[in-house]
């Protein structure tokens, strides 16, 4: 019965599951693994390299495609790999050959299938052979004669059971090991490795930071318009009521007085809120920026063409470095005309700005001006979202400042 | 004069209701949100609704889009859009019909009560109120109209006047000029508008709806 327990379980049965259905799944991984070996070894004459590229991209999507029946039948899982850092289509071909995550996913596909077959074959074969031989020896009471039979005594029978006991002892083991071994590859070669991690916990940190500064200085916003601007438009009102009710001159001008005190604490709680979340953002980056350009001392014009709404801290980010481009246009470029130009590209969002000024303008390296002002502040705060920026602006003009941001702070399209 | 008021915050609403009991108006109903102040409205309208634009449940514009509401199944009321901050989208969208019977106000004009409730009697009686500021936006971006950027400096100054609701007078005094040569400046905007004289005289509320969708 001990012998039996181990097949009473679950556990071998999913094993067994796993290994066979590896069998399958793993046929075309060990395939393509082939033809990457065949390829790479081409490779040397050029024309095996397209090949090879092609091999290491599908290579790339075997994480996800031997997660699904390891999760289900053992309840194993493990993250995507993380896209390839380049944003255009020649960028990923040139980044592919030169990609760890994909040829290790690649090793893995040449290495699965063989240790499934080695898993699954004698797994197969000793549930089929082992309960035969374990009741051979009552076969033989049975009255009638069997030609398969090969023992000659019915002792003889007793050892076939014997290795039938042998058999179901040891398959489990078998199974587990197999298992095991499959399980060290795919930690070693499937899942994101130890640096990879790091950076997906950095950045996942680094977008909740920017989500959460963002939500917070949303509340404040919202704080300081429904809860304190409303109660000083109250006060004024209140104030107004009494110089409009008293009679008296001296009252009547200390209520004026205070009213204008009121008037422009509401001024100056405007200046504050637009500098901190501008409301016009919760309508969309194109009204945000367009009553940004209203704004400027520079006639400005703006189009946006976007495809679907960036992340809050990305908008922000955007918004700000217009209002802070436009107010640089309107001190130091001496133009006369500034056009906003936002929309989606194959690289994320690109904000170009361009004025008819005088030119001469450098970024210069991040962090030699004062932190977060002037074409510096924008590169840092550009680099911060994983964007970048860039200055054209040769003497006599025109001027041009691109920022490119992701799409999605934090992770790369 | 009879008005409904929809604002959220109870401070406000009792505040600006008083007020206007003070100066003689008789407010209708004081309602916290928007589908209270359609089904006042529906209810008995009144000569205006002074609506505040951020309300309950998303706290965004549904007192602007209960304003459209209101214009374009009540033309008769008027409606009085507040905000808390200045949007020029927001003025574009409520002028794009009509100029007539319509206002928008910063929040913090209740303060100059005499403005505030000048801007609700013009509203009521069919004019335009805009705000100094929204105006000055508008004014500070580039004219792509041709027409528009035909004018002078001072005729862009009278008509951001002109947009505020100003008559004639007022413009006279608030830019100390006589009130003939007020008039010298508006015909000269709408001839250089294009808009010929016509029976159906509105050529003020014309060249303000071209300024305001430039």
């Amino acid at each position: 019965m001990i012998v039996l327990r181990a097949w009473l379980t679950g556990r071998v049965w999913r094993e067994l599951a796993y290994l066979v259905s590896g069998v399958f799944v793993g046929l075309p991984a060990f395939v393509l693994a082939l033809v990457g070996v065949v390829a790479a070894a081409a490779s040397v004459l050029t024309v095996g390299l397209p090949l090879l590229v092609g091999v290491l991209a599908l290579a790339r999507l075997a994480p996800g495609w031997f997660r699904g029946p390891a999760r289900r039948l053992l309840g194993w899982d493990w993250a995507d790999p993380p896209p390839l850092p380049a944003r255009t289509f020649w960028g990923r071909v040139r980044a592919l050959p030169g990609d760890p995550t994909a040829w290790r996913a690649l090793a893995y596909c040449l290495a699965h299938w063989p240790l499934m077959l080695a898993g699954a074959y004698p797994g197969l074969i000793c549930v089929v052979l082992a309960p035969l031989g374990l009741t051979y020896p009552l076969w033989w009471l049975l009255p009638w004669d069997f030609p398969a039979f090969d023992g000659d005594t019915w002792a003889d029978t007793w050892w076939v059971a014997l290795q039938g006991v042998a058999l179901l002892l040891a398959t489990p083991w078998w199974l587990r090991l197999i298992v095991l071994l499959d399980r060290l590859l795919v930690r070693g070669l499937l899942h994101p490795s130890r640096s990879q991690r790091r950076i997906a916990e950095l950045e996942a940190g680094r977008a909740a930071l920017q989500s959460d500064a963002a939500a917070l200085l949303r509340r404040v916003e919202r704080d300081l318009h429904d809860g304190t601007q409303a109660r000083l438009v109250a006060l004024g009102l209140t104030l107004s009521r009494i110089e409009s009710r008293s009679d008296q001159e001296p009252v009547r001008a200390l209520a004026a007085d205070a009213r204008g005190t009121v008037t422009e604490a509401l001024a100056e709680l405007r200046d504050i809120v637009r500098g901190m979340h501008p409301p016009a953002l919760d309508d969309g980056l194109e009204v945000a920026l367009t009553t940004l350009a209203a704004r400027s001392a520079v006639p400005a014009e703006v189009t946006v063409a976007l495809r679907g709404r960036p992340p809050d801290a990305t908008a922000s980010a955007l918004y700000f470095a217009v209002a802070e481009l436009l107010t640089n246009v309107a001190r130091h470029a001496g133009a006369t005309r500034v056009r906003i130009d936002l929309r989606t590209v194959d690289d994320g969002l690109r904000l170009a700005v361009t004025d008819n000024g005088r030119g001469g303008a450098t970024a210069g390296p991040p962090g030699s001006g004062p932190s977060g002002t002037g074409l510096a502040g924008l590169t840092r705060r550009a680099a911060a979202l994983d964007g970048s920026l860039s200055v054209d602006s040769p003497a006599g003009g025109p001027t041009t400042v691109t920022m490119v941001l992701p799409e999605r702070a934090g992770r790369l399209p | 004069m009879r008005v409904a008021i929809a604002e959220d915050n109870p401070l406000l609403r009792d505040g600006i209701t008083l007020l206007l009991g003070e100066h003689g108006i008789e407010v209708t109903a004081a309602v916290p949100d928007a589908a209270g102040l359609l089904a006042a409205v529906a209810a008995d309208p009144p000569d205006a609704a002074v609506v505040d634009v951020r309300m309950p449940p998303t706290f965004t514009d549904e007192g602007l889009r209960a304003a459209l509401t209101i214009r374009s199944a009540y033309p008769g009321v008027g409606v009085l859009v507040f905000s808390q901050w200045v949007e020029t989208s927001y003025a574009r969208q409520l002028l794009s019909e009509q100029a007539g019977r319509v206002g928008y106000l910063l929040k913090d004009r209740i303060v100059s009560t005499g403005e505030f409730v000048g801007a609700l009697r013009r509203v009521a009686d069919g004019g335009t109120a805009l705000d100094p500021e929204v105006v000055r936006q508008l004014l500070a971006a580039p004219a792509v109209d041709a027409g528009l950027a035909r004018l002078s400096d001072r005729e862009r100054e009278i008509l951001g006047l002109l947009a505020e609701g100003r008559s004639n007078v007022a413009i006279a005094e608030a830019l100390h000029l006589v009130e003939r040569s007020v008039e010298k400046h508006v015909t000269a905007i709408f001839t250089k508008l294009d808009l010929p004289p016509a029976r159906t005289d509105h050529r003020r509320v014309l060249a303000v709806l071209r300024f305001l969708r430039s």
